[in-house]
Order: C-alpha cells, then sequence, then structure tokens
C-alpha cells in the first residue's frame, strides 16, 4: 500500500535481510515478551458481590497491543525486503560516532553533577567542557557564558516561573542562602 | 458560541498575554534564524515554561514561538542560502538571489509581510470555521469521541513521515509506553515493574523534549562546529520594499494563504509541502516564470505567505477533533493536556471561552509579529553567527532545566537522556517518533472513552454502537476510507515536493 518516497526509490528491491527486517523481529519479539508479562505485571480488578468494578479489564489494552505489534511486526517483515531506506547509523563516521558518544558521557555526567553540585555549579562544568570539545578556545567567554547565563536560567525559573531547581549545595548554610538570586 | 467568542475577546486581551507573545515570538525568530536549529526543537525546550504559567499565557507564548520560528527560517535562508528551517527550504530558490543582486532589505520585509498576510488571514479562517465545526464536534458522546481518537491516531500514523507500516508500529509503542504506570479507569498497576517512580507513568514532559529536541542536538553535533559565516556577508543592504512592490505581489500571497489554509487543515502535510505548492503555483501564474529562481520577490512572497498560513489551520483538526497536523501540534497538544485542556470535541464545550481566546491571542500575535520582525530584522541577521559550541550545551542546559522543574525528579532526567537517544536512533532508521508522542498522549484518554462506551453498551458492544450510535458507526466505517485518502494526498504531496525540489535545485 506504500507508494511514499522511500519506496518510489526502489527502483531495485533489496530481497535481503535489513535493518527493517531486525526491527520487524525485535518487535514481534516485544509483542511475545508483552503477552509473557501481562499476567504478571498488571494487578487484578477488585471483585465486589461476584462482580468485577470496571466492564474493561485492563488487560484488554495491553493484550491489544502486544496483538498490534505482533500483526505490524509481522507485516514490516514482509514489507522490509521491498524497502528501500538506507541505515543511516551505518553511514555515521568515527567522527560522529566520537562526537555523539562523548556527548550522551556528558549528559550523564551531567545529570550527577546537577543533583549532587546544584544546577549552577553542574551547568558551568558541563558548557564548560562541551563548548571547549566542540572547539571553543576563548576561555575567557567560556567562563563568562558557563558562568552567567546557568545563573540566569536559574533565576529565571526560580523567581519568574516560581520553580525550583537544584540549589548549590552551600544551600544548607544560612550565611551564603543561594535563593538571594 | 459567540458568547464565548465575545468573553475570548474580553480574555485575550490581556497585557502580559501581549508581552509573553513577544516573548515568544522574539525566541522563535532567535532560534528560527539559527541554521541547524528546528522551530520543533524550540518549542520542545520551551514547553516547559507555559507549564508554569497561565493557560491564557502559556499557549499563546508557545504559539508565539511557532510563529516566529516559521518565519526566523527565512532569515538565514535569504542571507546565506541556509534555510534555518524546513519550512524556509523554497524560500532559498530566490531570496539567496535577491542578495546577491542587493535587495537583501527588499527579500526580508517581502518575506515578513507576506508571513505576517498570510498568517493573519488563515487565523480568521480558523475562528471563523472552527465554531461550526465544533457545534456539531458537540454531539459527540464517549462511543463518538472513542472512534474519533482512534480516527485521529490512525491518521497521524497514515500522514507521517516514511512507511505508513512503521508508523503504526510507533503509534503501538506509544500506547505501550502510554500504559506503563495505572490503567486510567480502576488505577490498577500496569508494567511498573516495581519502579517507584513510573507507578504514576512516564512523565509526559521528559518524554516530549527528549524525543523532539534532542535528536536535534545529536544530529548537530555529529559535525563539530566550525565559523564559516562571515559577518560581511550578512550585511543587510539595498533599498526598502515599497508598497507598489507589495501590491504587485498581492494576488500571489492571496493565492499561496489559500494554498496553505487548504493545506494547513489536512493533517501531516504541513509547511514545507505548503511553501512547495505555493511557490509552483506562483511561477505557473506568472507571466514571466523565466524569473523565477533568478532573484524574483514574488517567488520569497510566495513560498512565506504559504507556508505561514498553515499555523492557523493546523488548529482547526487539533482543536475540534484533538488530531493534531504535525508535529509542531503535537507539542501543542502537551502543552495543552498539561493545562488541563483536553483537545477533542468536548473542549469547546467545556471551555469554549478559553480556546477563542487563545485563537485571539493568535490574531494579535501577528500584529506583534510584524513590528518584532521589522524592527529585530538587523538583528536576527547576527544571530546566524553565534557560535554553536556554546549554543548547543546551552539548548542541553534548557532541556534538562525544563524536565527537572516538571516533578523535580533525578529520575525525569534519565528518562530525557533516554528517549533523546532513543528518538536520534528512530530519526536515522527513519522510524517517525510523531505517532508514538501521540499514541502516548491520547491513549490513556481513548482507554478511558473505549471503558465507558464498554460500560455504556452493556455487553452489546455490536448492537450498541453500529445501531443506537450511527455517529460512531460512521466514524468507525469511514475510519479506512478517510485513512486511505489522507494517506495518498499527503504522499503525493511529498512527492511531488521532493521532486519540485530536485527540478529547482537542478535549474
Amino acid at each position: 500500500m506504500d507508494p511514499s518516497p522511500e519506496i518510489a526509490d526502489s527502483a531495485a528491491p533489496q530481497r535481503q535481510f535489513n535493518f527493517n527486517t531486525v526491527a520487524a523481529v525485535v518487535f514481534v519479539a516485544g509483542a511475545i515478551i508483552l503477552y509473557l508479562l501481562i499476567p504478571t505485571q498488571i494487578d487484578k480488578p477488585l471483585i465486589m458481590l461476584g462482580a468485577s468494578q470496571s466492564n474493561l479489564s485492563p488487560e484488554l489494552f495491553p493484550q491489544m497491543v502486544a496483538a498490534s505489534f505482533l500483526i505490524l511486526g509481522g507485516w514490516l517483515f514482509l514489507k522490509s525486503f521491498s524497502l528501500d531506506q538506507r541505515n543511516e547509523l551505518r553511514d555515521l563516521d568515527r567522527e560522529a560516532i566520537t562526537n555523539v558518544g562523548i556527548t550522551l558521557v556528558v549528559m550523564a555526567a551531567y545529570v550527577y553533577l546537577m543533583v549532587n553540585l546544584g544546577f549552577v555549579l553542574g551547568s558551568a562544568i558541563m558548557i564548560a567542557v562541551l563548548s571547549t570539545y566542540y572547539g571553543n578556545r576563548n576561555y575567557v567567554l567560556t567562563a563568562v557564558v558557563s558562568i552567567f547565563v546557568p545563573m540566569l536560567i536559574f533565576f529565571l525559573f526560580r523567581r519568574v516561573l516560581l520553580t525550583e531547581l537544584p540549589p548549590f549545595p552551600i544551600d544548607i548554610y544560612p550565611l551564603t542562602h543561594w535563593s538571594l538570586i | 458560541m459567540f458568547e464565548s467568542f465575545v468573553e475570548g475577546i474580553g480574555l485575550a486581551l490581556r497585557f502580559d498575554t501581549f508581552i509573553y507573545i513577544s516573548v515568544g515570538l522574539f525566541l522563535g525568530m532567535f532560534v528560527g534564524a539559527l541554521p541547524g536549529f528546528t522551530t520543533l526543537m524550540a518549542m520542545a525546550i520551551l514547553l516547559p515554561v507555559s507549564f508554569f504559567l497561565d493557560p491564557l499565557l502559556g499557549i499563546p507564548f508557545l504559539i508565539g514561538v511557532y510563529k516566529g520560528g516559521i518565519y526566523g527560517g527565512s532569515i538565514p535562508a535569504i542571507l546565506i542560502s541556509m534555510p534555518g528551517t524546513g519550512a524556509a527550504v523554497a524560500t532559498t530558490f530566490d531570496g539567496p538571489a535577491l542578495t546577491k543582486k542587493g535587495k537583501a532589505r527588499k527579500a526580508l520585509e517581502i518575506a515578513l509581510f507576506s508571513s505576517v498576510t498570510g498568517d493573519l488571514t488563515s487565523d480568521i479562517i480558523t475562528i471563523a470555521l472552527i465554531g461550526p465545526i465544533a457545534v456539531v464536534a458537540l454531539m459527540m458522546g464517549p462511543p463518538e469521541l472513542a472512534a474519533v481518537l482512534f480516527l485521529a491516531l490512525i491518521v497521524i500514523s497514515a500522514t507521517s513521515s516514511g512507511v505508513f507500516v512503521k508508523g503504526l508500529l510507533m503509534l503501538a509503542l506509544g500506547l505501550f509506553f502510554a500504559m506503563i504506570g495505572q490503567d486510567p479507569i480502576g488505577a490498577l498497576s500496569r508494567f511498573s515493574f516495581g519502579i517507584t517512580e513510573i507507578e504514576s507513568g512516564i512523565p509526559l514532559l521528559p518524554m516530549l523534549i527528549g524525543v523532539f529536541a534532542l535528536p536535534e542536538i545529536f544530529i548537530g553535533i555529529e559535525r563539530k562546529a566550525s565559523q564559516i559565516i562571515s559577518s560581511a556577508s550578512l550585511k543587510i543592504t539595498g533599498a526598502r520594499l515599497t508598497w507598489a512592490e507589495f501590491k504587485s505581489c498581492g494576488r500571489t500571497i492571496a493565492r499561496s494563504t489559500m494554498i496553505g489554509t487548504s493545506i494547513g487543515m489536512i493533517p501531516g502535510v504541513g509547511q514545507v509541502v505548503a511553501a512547495f505548492m505555493g511557490y509552483a503555483a506562483a511561477k505557473n501564474a506568472s507571466p514571466h516564470p523565466e524569473r523565477f529562481g533568478k532573484g524574483e520577490l514574488e517567488g520569497v512572497a510566495a513560498a512565506e505567505a504559504a507556508n505561514n498560513a498553515v499555523n492557523g489551520p493546523t488548529l482547526v483538526p487539533l482543536l475540534t477533533l484533538g488530531i493534531p497536523g504535525d508535529n509542531l501540534t503535537v507539542i501543542l497538544v502537551g502543552a495543552f493536556i498539561a493545562q488541563g485542556m483536553r483537545p477533542g470535541p468536548l473542549l469547546m464545550e467545556e471551555q469554549g471561552s478559553l480556546v477563542f481566546a487563545i485563537l485571539i491571542a493568535m490574531v494579535l500575535a501577528n500584529i506583534l509579529f510584524l513590528f518584532i520582525g521589522y524592527f529585530c530584522i538587523p538583528f536576527f541577521a547576527k544571530i546566524v553567527t553565534i557560535r554553536k559550541s556554546f549554543l548547543l550545551p546551552l539548548t542541553l542546559v534548557f532541556a534538562f532545566a525544563g524536565t527537572w522543574v516538571f516533578r523535580g525528579q533525578p529520575f525525569d532526567l534519565a528518562v530525557l537522556v533516554f528517549f533523546g537517544a532513543f528518538g536520534y536512533i528512530a530519526k536515522k532508521l527513519h522510524f517517525d517518533v510523531t505517532p508514538m508522542a501521540m499514541g502516548f498522549i491520547l491513549g490513556p484518554i481513548l482507554e478511558y472513552s473505549f471503558g465507558q462506551t464498554v460500560t455504556l453498551a452493556q455487553g452489546n458492544m455490536l448492537n450498541y454502537m453500529f445501531i443506537e450510535r450511527p455517529v460512531t458507526a460512521v466514524i468507525i466505517l469511514g475510519t479506512p476510507v478517510l485513512t486511505y485518502l489522507l494517506w495518498r494526498r499527503s504522499t503525493r504531496l511529498r512527492n511531488e515536493v521532493a521532486a519540485r525540489s530536485t527540478d529547482e535545485e537542478t535549474a
């Protein structure tokens, strides 16, 4: 049913396993796992006076989704052999993989830093590290941006939107109350 | 309905609404003017801001970002032939040629005036249309609502970019993610695996920011940023646009506005297609088609009026039926839901005046758009030179801050990173995340409406849905037909755009 741009390009169908075939198998496997999980991962409804409180079982929708995974996974499996799409993950060269990988690692570290050192300090470290990695060599500008932008965002969220961001750890000391900003 | 409209006017005319719309427009234009930064990313990153504001401030703020972002993309498209957003690709056919001729100022001004005219006209048409459609929508009960939601989800999968079956699989995945936590009828625990943080479900905001904003950042950092644009190339030169020149583009702007307005009402087609269609129609209708692509003001006007005219009408299916037109309106759905407003047939009945206030705020946004755009063009032109090495980490800071303030839980940051990585991989493998986000947002509402329908049917579903509720039967039976028609139309339009884009580039 699909004369989509991808299909339109497919002058010579691949007729071999490709990333779409693998994705289809993953979805079918997901359907089986979901079916197996349904009995143990969904609470049973209360039965009062011999009748359930709701006419709709909490298992019905998960079963329908599992069935969808199975049917659609099967459909994609069959279709995958005639699809001509590029696996763009394979097109990534070493530079792209390194850059994305390092950014992911820095993001994971940022979660830790933000929670333990507070939003401003954690963000300052993250900005300094990433901007230097991305090629910035103006360290004075790095210092200014890394410190003042997180402070500005902290102020905006706290004072304008009246929400909370992780404060600086010294917030626990009354003389240096961070909420002053 | 008329009372709601009048009430809406009163609600919208607030000073702080003007301020937040202006801020939204400014930020939207700022991000739109940055090559590689999309309107979608701006809306996803700024979504948390709207959560903590009054609905009459938060949603107009996001609409400002939306409108500003679509226009902002035309600035680098005209000056350096780098479209800031996908919607501005058609603008690169004539914009840079005008800049080379020393008419950059005229090109930027015609882009602004055409955008404002297209957007304003389409917003007025939207207001005129929404009332009658909402009156019909009001006649719906739980079975009709369930059927409409089902239709909406299938349509958004069919019209998403890529292959239909992959869209449906992503929809099913979104429905699965929506099931994690509690079932919407009996509040029974489902798939929480004993993890306390997900007992109330996967948080909406980190998921939306993750799938829509972070993949753009990852794509942006695949290559290390380099400063390739010299400030000299960004000088806005030449005389101002004259009234006569604007008037000469009047017919083109009117035609493109109608094209954009019609396309906006079709889910899944969007600004890019509208801009190309508007451009092609202007070229076909022109007595001098040979001038197009070589620096023709009408070329810029056609593309810009059409892409901005999409903005208002995309809200018609969203507000009346709960069907978002594209991924930008999915972000708006998130904002509506976070504000306790459920887009769909009941919205006009429950919060009619608020809906009209938001629509009127859209009209106001266009007036502010004109002033902000006019006076800030030189500033936005300079933005193109801002270093990516700073912008990308700063975007991350905003994404993390916005995620944290949602619930104040470190777990949400992990959800953000997970969905960011997931969205990036999905993009690389040609799986569109829009149906997944829609399934996630609308899944619980669909399940709840379906549960109510089962209760009302008292054990005889077929009889109830097909005999007692004929509208439900019509929607259910019409779903495959409508899905097929919309799928065929959106696919054909996308193919046409792809072919036309190749032709223009070759020319």
